[in-house]
């Protein structure tokens, strides 16, 4: 892959961010339901390492962090390496165990939002700023809404993926 | 595995690694100014926001003006029954102040007065996070915004304070978020309290009232105000801003102690406009 396939390449999984990117933080932040407002951003570094592996999950996982880490308040910094281990963990997962698929991409999503959740609750049970139950309610409803999105996300960036240079080579 | 190691994927988690605490870093030294690429990242999402803030509101109002006629010919008919019912207050209320001032006089004591030195700014966006309440706000630190400043509606009911200001936006914590705490003034009995965030209350858009004064019997509706003083001791915003009114009183769960739930006086989920108090003078 010539270094301009590659920058095209990650060009067109960057402009697929940003309608997702958008649709969470524009549109569905002013509507909750149930209470709660879906996760979007780590589902796209999901899907991305699904489809592309685990070097590229991490990669973009790592863009996906950045962004994530400046537009939604958490531990300064945290969600950066968060996203990129998560990017890592589900190209793996995908690869080697399940499949590369809509299947493996959800499979993946849900142990990623448990993951990212069960660090929030484990940093607010440290400060003793909020209660097991009510934190538990909250994450619940905000992984199932969040995993309703997982079609929608994954179907966007295979239609990027089917449309891109396939190999990647850092 | 290979792979990862061959394609320089070691590499890619050293960077995320060194960028965390990069970015770890730059916000505890300058707390309270978005990083860098918070600050890029607002920049450049700031005229979306407030494009897509104008079109969402536009869509709105044409909703309200078709589906929701009535509801706000019943409400304007409400509004006009409490506007008479204010305005015979008022005239009541000019009589004691007039009545207050004479006093004063007499016993030469100096009108308390409050000067505020306002912002105004919309809000471009809502938060996203479920453990946060969180709004972004279309000023920032070239307007002269800064970490700390206390937000109000245009009725001057407290909104939130500014955790986080970049170039030309900020985001502040409204009041129900769980890391805010305000000292507080409960109006009818001139007790002290806390105002503070609740995980569970949080996303029914409530706050509670802790450390109530031993014996106070809290009455619903009963209006709560700012006492002047953050929790640390520090005063950042004005005494006397209606943070909320109290809807019932509930005991902890141990039974040691009781607090309110507060609904808060600024319609959270509704809010266009605020105004960001940068400076301001009390003189007792």
């Amino acid at each position: 892959m010539t270094t301009k396939d590659f920058t095209i390449k990650w060009l067109a999984y960057t402009l697929a961010l940003l309608p997702i990117w958008f649709l969470e933080d524009f549109f569905l932040s002013r509507y909750p339901l149930w209470g709660v407002k879906p996760m979007l951003l780590p589902l796209c570094a999901i899907a991305v390492a699904t489809l592309e592996g685990a070097t590229a999950g991490a990669g973009f996982g790592l863009g996906v962090g950045l962004l994530f880490d400046a537009m939604v308040p958490s531990v300064p910094g945290a969600m950066i390496l968060v996203t990129a281990l998560l990017g890592l963990g589900a190209g793996l997962l995908a690869q080697y165990v399940l499949r590369q698929d809509l299947v493996g991409c959800f499979l993946c999503s849900v142990l990623a939002l448990l993951a990212i959740d069960a660090l929030r609750i484990g940093s607010r049970l440290l400060s003793g700023t909020a209660s097991l139950g009510a934190m538990l309610t909250v994450a619940g409803r905000e992984i199932l809404w969040s995993l309703c999105f997982v079609p929608l996300v994954y179907l966007v960036f295979r239609w990027v993926f089917r449309r891109v240079p396939k190999a990647t080579v850092l | 595995m290979k792979d990862f190691l061959k394609q320089n994927g070691i590499l890619i988690l050293v960077i995320a690694l060194l960028l965390t605490l990069i970015v770890a870093v730059l916000s505890f030294t300058f707390g309270g100014i978005a990083n860098p690429f918070a600050n890029l990242a607002g920049i450049v999402a700031t005229p979306f926001r407030n494009g897509i803030h104008a079109v969402v509101e536009w869509t709105e109002g044409i909703y309200s003006d078709v589906f929701e006629r009535q509801a706000m010919e019943s409400e304007l008919e409400a509004l006009r029954q409490e506007n008479a019912q204010l305005r015979a207050q008022a005239r009541q209320g000019e009589a004691a102040s007039r009545e207050n001032e004479r006093l004063r006089d007499l016993l030469n004591f100096q009108q308390k007065h409050t000067e505020l030195h306002t912002e105004p700014a919309t809000v471009t966006a809502r938060g996203s996070s479920n453990w946060s309440s969180t709004l972004t706000i279309s000023k920032g630190s070239a307007s002269g915004v800064k970490a700390g400043d206390c937000v109000i509606d245009q009725y001057g009911n407290l909104v939130g304070v500014i955790y986080e200001a970049g170039l030309n936006w900020s985001s502040l914590m409204t009041v129900v978020d769980v890391d805010l705490e305000i000292g507080a003034l409960i109006a009818r009995t001139d007790g002290a309290a806390i105002a503070e965030g609740d995980f569970s209350l949080m996303s029914e858009g409530r706050l509670k009232l802790s450390f109530l004064p031993e014996g106070t019997q809290l009455l619903a509706g009963d209006t709560i105000l700012t006492s002047g003083l953050m929790s640390g001791g520090t005063a950042t915003y004005p005494s006397g801003v209606v943070v909320g009114y109290v809807q019932e009183v509930r005991s902890d769960p141990g039974g040691t102690s009781d607090y309110a739930v507060l609904t808060p006086a600024a319609d959270l989920s509704a809010l266009e406009q605020v105004f960001i108090i940068k400076e301001f003078d009390v003189t007792e």
